[in-house]
């Protein structure tokens, strides 16, 4: 039986983990994609928010603030993309000034620290590119951005490698309360072709592992090409994101429910690099969704997020509606920002409590805790969170003894892109295979894959969220065998069976097979293997 | 010699597609002896060698070759006149030293990261496709999203079908083939969906390629919305308006697993822009003189990333004459300098070389801006010629002799498509 | 007496594609019109009288940098006959090395005269990529 049970691989559940990670405990994620941060933690809008924004007096406030000061030694530690890049929030009335100065005053309050206002002179010197029409705005320089998934699999890493059991591809279906304390966790496994391995082992175990899978029971057969684990916990973390309200319902502890809130980004060109160097917010209003320009840590610029309600928690599209809105609203803010340099375009879901604040804390349920209605800024807050989940969970009967092994550091990897001359030199004489390039837009080479592979990487969005394989203007169209080919041969397995982002996302069907098939077809009818396939007829005769 | 490097070189070609081989050659033509070829892939050919269809060669070898066919003659050619050709090596930055040699720095993992040094360099990189994010399709990011591209490479070289029931959108040639394609290999394609109104394929491939495979060409339609969380279950299909605008009310749904984009290319100029070589903003390419210098001394450019060239013949004429040129820079030899711009006009979108000098006869291409049958090409005043049909996907040439351009004094030379009485611009 | 009727065809046989008139009265060619040179003349007779096509695709090969070998039909086949050489080449494996031109299958189809042939040349390779 494991000590604790984290339900859910966001952001926030691998902040929780690594902060289980430096206690002598036995602890599981559960995560049902193929990789950790591909819910809403892959997709939104990186920022590392400051913290004046949110309403005083919140817990979400409250941990923005904490984690925001986190953030510097983390990033030392686990080597993800961050760059405080500071942020400004811009009023194009001298209304939206004097609310600039209330927001000012309230974030002092809350400890946001060297926030200055700033007239139009002083804006238009240091952001020539923004609108004329503005006046001034509100300075925050603890405002950042980040390469959200990469943190996510930092943090997991760590986890892992400090003994925390990761389970990919494994959705919670029902939670069972056991005689005599703790639960019985039942969790669908994908199984035969396309299904990505994993369970223990998928990521490669650092010193301090625990021998695998203490907790876990047995595999029994389920419906279709799905099989079944059971996994026993005392305690367990639902950080379920948008689906915290049903893994809540589970165990009859839903005493809340999350309404999913998308919003849609849209990635720019490349070339418009350094059009703006600071987050550029506009003062938010009840009619203003607040739409923002980010110069995300790569370098490009990305601008959103919508916000609209919807009930689907799967499907996150974005819309043409999406795109305008976006658009008309950062173009007054940025008038040479246009639709047309789009080169990517996503969306993602809030996790909108009906409270509107953060859940987190013991449910009725004993041993069940929630960390629910992570909405923004829940990265920002995440490491802030674990902290605050770990301290009530000790406080609620989990020993936590501190062991002396914890390794607070995982290895950056190395990136070719970004070095000077002398230093790729180098990287090739030491491994040639840095001389191989797969993703030419961003200048990846092989060595990068194979340690994304080393890192958990088990799919081709895995490898493109770890080393930017696939990301740029051709987004794709020159890697993606590559990069199939390489995990093809690390995981073992068929090259068609290499996935997008883990199962029923398949990329390609094999010829060979279609061979056989017409082999056997054509062996079935006569000798003559041009009479046995006539029925094929591509050919019309039209 | 296949797979040979050495430190120095007369000219170095950058990519070995047809451009880069006839660059080559033409650059031995010219009279140097050490000539280079780098090439990011496993063996010289470019993008033709997952051409797998016929249609290259009419105008260079009057005979119709399949891509690959056309490609193996000029590897033969290369290799038979001692060019060396390194293969998976990759140009990562070009540099000037204070002789004026230009250092090529070259990725590859057997010769590290090395430094070649040359006189003359050729561009020629090809061009990459346009993708998703460059039309906005709304919708959510399931796998089966290909450009026709990729999913010609997985299935012509790798042996992959990308799925077994395809929509395809654009109707240019890479979509017309690749639906004749799929068909063949028992994958159904539902239809073609164009955004004009008329196909941006030759018609041969029309009538070669869909009609008689009974698959639908819908013009004036295009894809609206991406359906499916894992792999793409569906597209929302509409009718478009004049503008391009989708009419909602009449838009419906088409179940398929894959969705191929083949909705244009783009001149691959990462390598260009990095060297702050002038690009034209039309073309995406470097901007070029008579020629075929870019705006970087001793740097050439010709075949796609110059700009898209729909037959590869004419890549092959132009590479030779841009390595031609660039052997000439390298033995020292140089040419007047460009006199006349020549500057696109009504109806042109452009017209290549950007300027031209009066001392030699120039072959120019352009292309409409629309479609328009029979119309008068007007070249100033020099020159004036019937054509019976032009549309933007077919690129027009024309050589304008010395004999015209000697008596000419202006400094800016415009061409015209004008449309004739009864025909015309629609 | 048979009445006079039109076919209309678009040449292939040049990237050019011109709009072809074709005038018979039964089998009786009466009339060919809108051909920019005389292979459009032969392309709507022949596509009036015995349609036919070709096609190329690949099939596997072994010991080669890649796992496919394109292929063509050195001559056109009748156009109903495209579902049964296509059959037909679907069986055939290669290995290489193989040369350019070098005849795969003979008569595909049982269409004499008409083989399929190698596109490319393909050399051994110590190490097939996987
Ligand atoms: C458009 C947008 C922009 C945003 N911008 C910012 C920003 O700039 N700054 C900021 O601080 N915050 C931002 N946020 C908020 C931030 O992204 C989230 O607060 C944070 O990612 C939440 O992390 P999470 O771990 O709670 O959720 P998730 O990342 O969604 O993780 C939940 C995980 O639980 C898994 N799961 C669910 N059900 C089950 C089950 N039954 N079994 C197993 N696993 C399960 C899911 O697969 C998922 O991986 C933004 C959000 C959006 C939508
Ligand atoms: C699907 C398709 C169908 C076509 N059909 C026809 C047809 O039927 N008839 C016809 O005549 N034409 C056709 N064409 C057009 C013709 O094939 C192309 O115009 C021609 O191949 C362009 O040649 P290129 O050498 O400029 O580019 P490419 O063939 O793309 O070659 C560029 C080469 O440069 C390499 N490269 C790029 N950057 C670097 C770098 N930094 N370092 C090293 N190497 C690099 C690339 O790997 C590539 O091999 C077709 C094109 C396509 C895509
Ligand atoms: S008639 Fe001649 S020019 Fe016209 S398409 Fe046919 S082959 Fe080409």
């Amino acid at each position: 039986m494991y000590d604790v049970a984290i339900i859910g691989g966001g952001v926030v559940g691998c902040a929780i983990a690594r902060e289980l990670s430096r206690y002598h405990l036995r602890t599981v994620l559960l995560e049902r994609f193929a990789e950790v941060g591909f819910g809403t933690t892959k997709t939104n809008s990186g920022i590392i928010h400051a913290g004046q924004q949110t309403t005083p007096g919140t817990l979400k406030g409250l941990l923005e603030v904490r984690g925001n000061a986190m953030f510097d030694q983390l990033q030392r530690e686990l080597g993800f993309g961050f760059r405080r890049c500071g942020e400004l929030v811009v009023a194009s009335t001298a209304e939206e000034m004097a609310s600039l100065e209330r927001m000012k005053a309230d974030g002092e309050a809350k400890g946001v620290p060297g926030l200055e206002m700033w007239g139009a002179q002083r804006l238009r010197r240091e952001e020539p590119n923004l609108s004329l029409h503005l006046v001034g705005a509100l300075f925050a320089p603890s405002a950042g951005v980040i390469n959200p998934y990469e943190f996510a699999f930092a943090l997991a890493e760590c986890a892992v490698q400090n003994g925390v059991e990761l389970r990919v591809e494994h959705e919670v279906q029902s939670i069972a309360l056991r005689d005599g304390g703790g639960f019985r966790i039942h969790a669908k496994i994908p199984s035969g072709p396309g299904a990505v391995p994993s369970g223990p082992g998928a990521v490669p175990s650092g010193p301090g592992a625990v021998p695998s899978g203490p907790g876990a029971v047995q595999a029994v057969p389920d419906a279709a090409s799905a099989t079944c684990v059971d996994v026993e916990a005392r305690f367990i973390i639902n950080a379920a994101g948008v689906h915290a309200d049903k893994v809540a319902a589970m165990v009859g502890a839903d005493d809340f429910t999350i309404r999913p809130r998308r919003g849609e980004e849209y990635l720019l060109d490349r070339r418009l690099e350094g059009i703006v160097t600071r987050l550029i917010f506009p003062v938010p209003t009840p009619a203003s969704k607040g739409i923002l320009i980010i110069p995300t840590f790569d370098g490009t610029l990305m601008v959103g997020p919508t916000a609209h309600d919807q009930d689907d928690r799967f499907n996150v599209p974005t819309t043409t509606e999406g795109s305008e809105e976006v658009f008309a609203t950062v173009r007054r803010l940025c008038p040479s920002l246009d639709a047309r340099a789009t080169i990517a375009e996503f969306a993602g879901l809030r996790a909108v409590s009906d409270t509107g604040d953060f859940i987190i804390g013991p449910s009725r349920v004993p041993g069940f805790f929630h960390v629910a209605g992570i909405q923004s800024p829940g990265l920002t807050a995440s490491p802030a969170i674990a902290v605050h989940v770990v301290e009530l969970v000790g406080r609620a009967g989990l020993p936590l003894v501190e062991h002396d092994g914890f390794n607070p550091h995982v290895a950056p990897p190395a990136r070719f892109a970004t070095q000077p001359h002398e230093v790729r030199q180098a990287l090739v004489e030491a491994d040639p295979r840095f001389g191989r390039l797969v993703c030419r837009c961003e200048l990846v080479t092989e060595a990068e894959v194979h340690q994304a592979v080393d890192h958990g990487a088990r799919t081709l969005d895995g490898v493109k969220f770890r080393t930017r394989a696939g990301m740029g203007r051709c987004q794709g169209g020159f890697c993606t065998t590559r990069v199939m080919q390489i995990l093809s041969r690390r995981l073992g397995v068929p090259f068609h069976e290499v996935t997008k982002r883990g199962a029923g996302s398949w990329l390609v069907i094999p010829m060979a097979e279609d061979r056989e098939a017409a082999m056997t077809e054509a062996g079935a009818t006569t000798g003559d293997p041009a009479a046995g396939a006539t029925e094929e007829a591509p050919c019309s005769d039209a | 010699m296949f797979g040979r490097m050495n430190r120095r070189y007369d000219v170095v070609v950058v990519g070995g597609g047809p451009a880069g081989l006839a660059a080559a050659l033409g650059a031995l033509d010219s009279g140097v002896s050490r000539v280079l070829v780098v090439e990011r892939e496993p063996e010289p050919g470019g993008i033709l060698r997952q051409c797998i269809h016929a249609g290259f060669g009419l105008h260079h070898f009057r005979e119709e070759l399949t891509g690959p066919e056309y490609a193996e003659r000029f590897v033969t050619q290369a290799m038979d006149r001692d060019i060396d050709v390194a293969p998976h090596s990759y140009v990562t930055g070009l540099a000037v030293d204070s002789s004026g040699h230009r250092l090529v720095r070259v990725l590859s993992s057997r010769g590290g990261l090395a430094t070649v040094e040359c006189r003359s360099v050729v561009l020629a990189m090809g061009c990459r496709e346009r993708t998703r994010g460059a039309v906005r399709i709304p919708g959510t990011r399931p796998a089966g999203i290909f450009t026709a591209g990729l999913a010609q490479k997985l299935l012509n070289l790798d042996g992959y079908l990308p799925g077994r029931r395809a929509v395809i959108l654009g109707s240019g040639d890479i979509g017309l083939i690749m639906a004749r394609r799929l068909t063949l290999e028992g994958c159904k394609v539902e239809g073609v969906f164009e955004l004009m109104p008329y196909s941006n394929g030759l018609t041969r491939n029309v009538v070669q390629c869909l009609d008689d495979y009974g698959i639908p060409l819908h013009l004036s339609t295009t894809v609206t919305r991406i359906h499916g969380r894992d792999r793409i279950e569906a597209v929302t299909v509409a009718p478009v308006d004049e503008a391009g605008r989708p009419d909602a009310a009449r838009a419906w749904d088409v179940p398929c697993d894959t969705l191929l984009l083949s909705i244009g290319l783009i001149p691959e100029n990462e390598l260009s822009e990095s060297l702050g070589i002038a690009l034209d903003v039309v073309t995406g390419g470097p901007k070029v003189d008579s020629t075929l210098a870019t705006s970087l001394p001793g740097v050439f450019a010709c075949g796609n990333v110059l700009h898209v060239h729909d037959l590869v013949d004419f890549v092959t004429e132009e590479a030779l004459r841009a390595g031609r040129f660039a052997g000439e820079h390298a033995r020292q030899i140089r040419r007047p300098r460009d006199a006349i711009a020549l500057v696109p006009g009504a109806n042109v979108r452009y017209c290549l070389p950007h300027t031209l000098s009066a001392d030699r006869p120039h072959t120019v291409y352009m292309r409409a801006k629309t479609r328009m049958s029979p119309c008068i090409l007007r070249v100033g005043n020099l020159l004036e010629r019937k054509l019976r049909f032009v549309v933007p996907a077919e690129m027009i040439h024309l050589t304008i002799q010395p004999e015209l351009l000697e008596r000419f004094y202006e400094d800016r030379l415009q061409i015209d498509l004008l449309p004739v009485d009864g025909g015309g611009a629609p | 007496m048979t009445e006079r009727q039109e076919q209309h065809y678009v040449c292939i046989s040049c990237p050019i594609g011109c709009p072809l008139r074709l005038v018979h009265e039964g089998d009786q060619i009466i009339e060919i019109e809108g051909q920019e040179c005389n292979r459009g003349a032969k392309y709507a007779r022949q596509e009036f009288t015995d349609p036919r096509r070709t096609f190329s695709t690949t099939v596997p090969i072994t010991g080669a940098v890649y796992g496919r070998l394109p292929v063509k039909l050195s001559a056109p086949v009748p156009r109903q006959a495209i579902p049964a050489a296509m059959a037909a080449i679907r069986l055939l494996c290669a290995e290489a090395p193989v040369r350019l031109g070098q005849v795969l299958l003979r008569d595909v189809a049982g269409v004499a005269g008409v083989d399929v042939v190698a596109c490319r040349t393909m050399d051994r390779v110590m190490i097939a990529p996987s």
